[in-house]
């Protein structure tokens, strides 16, 4: 993935009014004031915080003027958190041995 | 890279290297070369007792030493697919010493890694060299997933905390 997504959706998550919203919208779509609802914050600070989400394409907003009800995309989440791609540089290194150990074997054939 | 948005729960490593395929195939399946490469840098591998045939298991230790002393992380697996020279498959999964299953979570392995992983590597001749492509897959009815991304929230969630 594009580090640049990466390291934006790492920001997103890294705060705890917006891992709240999120966990909020991961039992269904809400509006700006019902997400307010729970926190000891302005409606503006919460829309604030939820178009950083947005930004990340963690949020996504409804288009029905009155409302805009808030839904969660969970695939920035998912691109991250697949144990198959933190693997990658695992297995990568590992090939890189094998390729320098082929060519050692080989120089000890020469000699 | 041609992967990395398409099939989620695998990775698949495209290398050519400079060799013919029967040695690549020794790389996999004589425990003398996979020692040499194996293992992650600063690790050894002790043990790689390793039975080739379809239905044989294997197991292998990597050993690492830590400010806590010596560590030893076990592996077992079974042999699935065995076409010697071109194509090997075989399972993985984190183990103790006698090669009994233990749970990827407790040992402190990636989040959402499933218990089964398989280990696909596919050889091809391509003019004195050889293409090798491996794909490391969970195995579906272990695969992370159904688990739900809430839980994946939590866990990334603590993962960006201890990054801060």
């Amino acid at each position: 993935m594009e580090e640049d997504r990466l390291s934006e959706t790492f920001a997103a998550l890294a705060n705890s009014t917006r891992r709240a919203i999120l966990a909020r919208l991961a039992q269904g779509e809400a509006n700006v004031s019902e997400l307010a609802e729970p926190f000891d914050l302005s409606l503006p600070a919460i829309s604030k915080h939820i178009k950083v989400l947005e930004r990340a394409g963690l949020v996504v907003r409804g288009q029905r003027a009155q409302f805009r009800p808030c839904t969660i995309d969970a695939a920035p989440l998912e691109e991250i958190s697949t144990w198959a791609e933190q693997y990658r540089p695992v297995w990568e290194a590992r090939f890189d041995r094998m390729d320098d150990y082929i060519q050692q074997l080989k120089q000890q054939r020469k000699t | 890279m041609a992967d990395d948005n398409g099939s989620q729960n695998a990775v698949v490593i495209e290398r050519t290297l400079d060799a013919p395929a029967d040695l690549i195939w020794r790389m996999w399946t004589d425990p003398e070369h996979f020692k040499a490469w194996y293992g992650p840098d600063g690790a050894t591998i002790p043990v790689a007792d390793m039975d080739v045939s379809v239905g044989g298991t294997r197991l292998v230790c990597m050993e690492m030493e830590t400010p806590n002393g010596t560590m030893q992380m076990w592996f077992t697996g079974e042999y699935r697919e065995v076409v010697e020279h071109k194509r090997l498959v075989y399972t993985e999964s984190m183990s103790d010493e006698n090669g009994n299953v233990l749970s990827p979570s407790e040992m402190g392995m990636p989040e959402g890694h499933p218990t089964t992983t398989e280990i696909i590597v596919e050889l091809e001749h391509v003019g004195g060299r050889t293409k090798m492509v491996m794909t490391h897959a969970g195995v579906p009815a272990d695969s992370p997933g159904a688990a739900g991304w809430e839980m994946a929230l939590d866990k990334l969630a603590a993962r960006v905390a201890s990054q801060g």
